[in-house]
């Protein structure tokens, strides 16, 4: 088994885009997005699945991109804080804007997609269930109430609109 | 960090699997979840010659009700377990041991096969196998065999598997049962410093026909405390009852010190936790909950 290790080709899709690229196969899925992919709004952080800062959502689910190979997303579909772009602030954008949510920023990318995923999973939540929720997400600056108030009142307002955002 | 170089294969079938496992002899590892296997590529703890994916492999993640018994797939999910309705009402240990696994990403991913054959020390889901008396089924080139989850585990990161086996599902019986699970752990979602499961069978008179009681964290495996569980079995769990076993526990235990805790502290926090588990379980049979 002394052999070169042969590249291995991805086919997935990324933010609604179709992409394919040759990795090498212990590219983990948070090197793809930055470095092949040019998506720098997923953060790296432990880099051994503690801090959260990497999560996208895999078939709608928040995983921790760091502790996934680039391979392993074949056929499937990605995620980004960047598939959050557009004209207006999303409504999830929103919340954390009006309720002050975010510091230094570095956990935001993560928190929102972590969000995201609990608006369309659309189960009604109390702020300890909240808590476990987000708690695979570490925020080193604003001591959480916030980041709380602006995830209580996206999904109250996903509740209230009847659908998911 | 990254990891070191590797092969990547993906299996689509476990045979698949098994002839990679045979191919790379010894020298490849299972990618299921990898919430465990992709910490140790990256801290380069672990440099295999390939990493075989096996998510593609269709069949292992159902759950389904077979006679007196539950069988999951090794490739079910930490969330599938968590908000199955069927595991809910007929495994419902599991699906509250669950809430200690990790956090939400890591139960997006994480999976029951992988946990067992990953046997940590503090591993949650072993935790559950050996209080509920699972039976892990293990696929080898030729034959296929069960293994009770008391005999699966042999030391820290060790199970009976061999190079080229395949943990392929767990099955759990399942009986009229009341059950507790406790962990403490020294921050919210973090390796446990110990763990206590337990699971009675009630009998008429107010009493428990049996219980089994499984610990982690206090070993180089999660174990079943079978002499304890003696103790306790035919009781109405006394308070004296309740100190024996924990005093048995505590001897059949050998807590390592680590960077969470030393031995001592572990070793003072067994009959703490078996009592609180207990009472729990107790308490539990008190409200009507099963």
């Amino acid at each position: 088994m002394t052999d070169a290790i042969e590249p291995v080709r991805v086919n997935a899709t990324v933010n609604g885009e179709q992409v394919t690229r040759e990795v090498e196969p212990r590219r983990l899925l948070v090197d793809f997005l930055r470095h092949d992919l040019g998506l720098t709004g997923t953060h790296v952080g432990c880099e051994q699945g503690v801090c959260g800062m990497c999560t996208v959502l895999l078939d709608g689910e928040p995983v921790k991109s760091c502790l996934m190979l680039a391979p392993q997303i074949e056929g499937h579909d990605i995620a980004t804080v960047e598939a959050l772009n557009g004209e207006e602030l999303h409504p999830v954008q929103r919340a954390f804007k009006e309720h002050h949510g975010l510091q230094c920023g570095y956990c935001t990318p993560a928190m929102l997609m972590t969000s995201l995923a609990l608006g369309r999973r659309g189960v009604p939540l109390d702020r300890e269930q909240l808590k476990e929720e987000l708690a695979g997400v570490l925020c080193r600056c604003t001591g959480y109430q916030k980041i709380y108030d602006a995830v209580e009142s996206y999904l109250g307002e996903v509740a209230g609109n009847g659908e998911a955002a | 960090m990254k990891p070191a170089p590797f092969a990547y294969e993906r299996a689509s079938t476990v045979d698949e699997a098994i002839a990679l496992l045979r191919r790379y002899e010894g020298d490849a590892r299972l990618l299921a979840g990898g919430q465990s296997l992709v910490p140790l590529l990256n801290m380069r703890l672990l440099m295999p010659a390939a990493v075989i994916d096996v998510n593609g492999v269709a069949g292992l993640a159902e759950i389904r009700e077979e006679g007196d018994e539950v069988v999951i797939g090794a490739l079910t999910r930490y969330s599938a377990i968590e908000w199955s309705p069927t595991l809910g009402t007929r495994l419902p240990l599991l699906t509250e041991t669950v809430r200690y696994v990790g956090d939400r990403q890591v139960r997006s991913r994480g999976t029951l096969g992988g946990s067992l054959a990953h046997a940590d020390p503090t591993g949650e889901m072993p935790l559950a196998a050996l209080a509920l008396g699972a039976t892990v089924v293990v696929q080898g080139r030729d034959a296929r065999r069960e293994v009770s989850a008391d005999e699966f585990f042999l030391g820290p990161y060790y199970t009976v598997l061999e190079p080229a086996e395949m943990l392929v599902e767990v099955r759990f019986p399942v009986r009229p049962t009341v059950s507790a699970v406790l962990e403490h752990a020294r921050r919210h979602g973090d390796f446990a410093v110990i763990s206590v499961a337990a699971v009675g069978e009630p009998n008429g008179d107010g009493g428990w026909k049996s219980i089994r009681l499984a610990v982690g964290g206090v070993s180089d495996t999660p174990f079943f405390a079978g002499e304890a569980s003696e103790i306790l079995s035919g009781t109405t769990l006394e308070s004296d009852v309740i100190e024996r076993a924990g005093a048995a526990v505590v001897e059949a235990a050998d807590p390592p010190d680590d960077i969470r805790a030393s031995a001592d502290y572990r070793r003072h926090l067994i009959p703490i936790y078996v009592r609180r588990a207990l009472e729990l379980m107790q308490a539990r049979r008190s409200e009507g909950a099963t």
